[in-house]
């Protein structure tokens, strides 16, 4: 099955992907609706992007109390929004950080990798997220760890 | 062929019967003893805002279980156990032989000992006729009182605010929130309800609930009466264990279970309210009367009732309630005197972030702020995340102190994504309840 795979040294910051993840989830241009997001390291020198890992213990779908939380054919955790009642359960379940809850729909939202074909990965300039057949595995967390562990220990990182 | 049998019909139950049939694909007898169709509390709020129909509240109607090859005895009520015998007694004698049992009847709502507090239009919110009963009393301009200010009254709040009830919260300690936030998180709180039109009123006793004409009059200890047209009451709940005296079982508040989910009876498992297991920060037993809990421990009794050995790492106590657009969550050892605390308030905003540290350990958070800006940072996860993993964060402790909004590179950095990846509870990836498939 094939995954996001997340080079983050390739980053460069641009944050097309947090355009085009909102472009395609929702129809508007809006990074807050992203469900791929970018962080910054180093004082703006380095740039990670994260999004939902697709984890084999799917804590969102075991957590949904009302099992609007299911399995799409392109192999995402997929929220189906008839079913939701927006109770957030799958927000606070998820240890990852990548469920989200939409103010507007009072639904929860995630990745769900757009289909079959992730509009981050098209758009990513520097192939810094790929879409194929690879590990699910912490692709951002040893890039990471060593910026926190430079010399001048980890606020040199932050603005 | 083994005989598991079922006790409750709740969160536990439910997902102990799917965690079963996803493991044995059906080659194993089910029996099912509730008292009702299975529901789902978590939606009971949404049902009482009229956002979902009743069909919505029930997960497992009886072709569900029908499916799943359960023999559901819906109805049915279990008076006690001869565990030495291996049997269900249920109310009218009927006797169920089993291989392996599991204990799931939840917990009951208990009602403040309030002269007054049995009389018509004064309800708990626990169940769903409960819920029925609430819901056919509110509307536009009705007046209700909110006996007790913890989490469930707060599940129902949006429902009734936005329903256009005139609500008064009335709470006994001296906050709001009492057991999911602190001090300061409770006065940001209590403003942004104020504000709103919603009265609060803390460090408040009733003393009698009288009728008044068609309309309730509450007495306090202290303060001027107060009329309703209809009194919540959400003053706690208690497990279900009475039933279970005499039985041999080794109880505190709940049922004592271990990591597997069992009891001290070897074949005898226990699951979600009722159950008291190890919690995932402090490794102490406690009653986590929430209801991630419940699934997890459905999930991990029915795999060792399978036959699987597989231990649990404990439930980490967590809630979330959202509060007319102002989110509010906490995790793990919260209110912990012991622990190194980190905090920040933004009054403008508001927002309010409450660290708590061991060592380089995050064992406890609140998480306070706008609805529409929480999940623009989605820190939720993340806290949940690190004080559920318990990973080394010392490296950026420093830096969390003088900003605890800025969770999310501290959690990229720490690995706990990494370490969380290859561990499922099963021993293999999760599949939707809708998946699951019974050889016949």
């Amino acid at each position: 099955m094939k995954i996001l795979k997340i080079i983050p040294e390739k980053c460069t910051g641009c944050m097309r992907c947090e355009l085009a993840c909102s472009y395609e989830q929702t129809g508007t241009f809006q990074p807050s609706k992203a469900v791929i997001r970018v962080s910054a390291f180093e004082g703006h020198t380095s740039y990670a992007p994260y999004t939902c890992p697709q984890c084999d213990e799917a804590w969102c779908l075991t957590a949904c109390p009302v099992e609007a939380i299911g399995i799409s054919p392109a192999g995402a955790k997929d929220v189906a929004d008839d079913i939701c009642v927006g109770c957030k359960l799958c927000t606070i379940a998820c240890p990852y950080g990548t469920m989200f809850y939409d103010i507007d729909t009072h639904k929860a939202f995630k990745c769900d990798l757009c289909g079959g074909n992730p509009a981050c990965a098209s758009v990513c300039p520097t192939d810094a997220i790929v879409f194929e057949e690879a590990d699910k595995t912490d692709w951002v967390g040893p890039f990471a760890a060593e910026r926190a562990k430079s010399p001048a220990g980890p606020l040199a990182g932050v603005l | 062929m083994a005989r598991h049998v079922i006790v409750g019909g709740g969160t536990a139950g439910w997902n102990a019967i799917t965690t079963l049939r996803e493991l044995d694909q059906g080659d194993s007898e089910i029996v099912l003893v509730a008292d009702e169709t299975p529901y789902s509390r978590m939606v009971l709020p949404y049902y009482l805002a009229r956002d979902i129909a009743e069909s919505h509240v029930y997960i497992a109607s009886p072709p569900k279980l029908a499916a799943l090859n359960v023999d559901a005895r819906l109805g049915a009520r279990a008076e006690r156990i001869d565990a030495s015998a291996g049997k269900l007694i249920l109310e009218g004698g009927d006797e169920i032989e089993y291989d392996n049992l599991l204990i799931a009847t939840g917990s009951s709502a208990v009602k403040a000992p309030v002269p007054g507090a049995d009389g018509k239009n004064v309800h708990s919110f626990w169940t769903f006729p409960q819920a029925r009963a609430v819901a056919s009393g509110v509307g536009e301009g009705a007046r209700v009182a909110m006996i007790g200010a913890g989490f469930i009254a707060f599940t129902i709040l949006n429902a009734l605010v936005n329903q256009g009830v005139k609500l008064t919260v009335v709470e006994l300690e001296s906050r709001i929130l009492p057991r999911m936030i602190d001090d300061t998180g409770a006065g940001i709180v209590q403003d942004w309800l104020n504000e709103r039109g919603v009265e609060v009123r803390t460090s408040t006793q009733v003393t009698s609930i009288e009728d008044k004409g068609d309309a309730k009059l509450l007495k306090f200890k202290e303060g001027p009466d107060l009329e309703v047209d209809l009194v919540i009451m959400a003053t706690g709940i208690k497990p279900n264990i009475d039933w279970v005296a005499g039985s041999g079982l080794e109880t505190n508040q709940g049922i004592l279970v271990d990591e597997h989910c069992r009891t001290n009876v070897e074949n005898i498992y226990a699951a979600g309210d009722i159950a008291e297991g190890p919690d995932a920060v402090t490794g102490e037993k406690v009653v986590h009367a929430i209801e991630p809990t419940a699934m997890q421990h459905g999930r991990v009794a029915a795999a060792n009732m399978a036959g699987q050995e597989v231990a649990y790492k404990g439930s980490l106590l967590m809630n979330i309630v959202d509060v007319l657009d102002m989110e509010i969550a906490s995790f793990g050892a919260w209110d912990d005197a012991d622990a190194e605390v980190f905090e920040a308030v933004r009054p403008e905003r508001p927002a309010y972030r409450k660290l708590l540290f061991h060592g380089g350990r995050l064992t406890g958070a609140i998480i306070l702020g706008k609805t529409r800006e929480i999940w623009t940072t989605n820190d939720v996860g993340m806290l949940k995340g690190l004080v559920y993993t318990g990973v080394d964060i010392l490296e950026w402790k420093e830096h969390l102190r003088e900003n605890p909004f800025d969770v999310k590179r501290a959690f990229l950095a720490s690995g706990a994504a990494g370490g969380l990846l290859p561990e499922t509870v099963l021993g293999r990836p999760s599949i939707s309840a809708h998946e699951i498939a019974i050889s016949s």
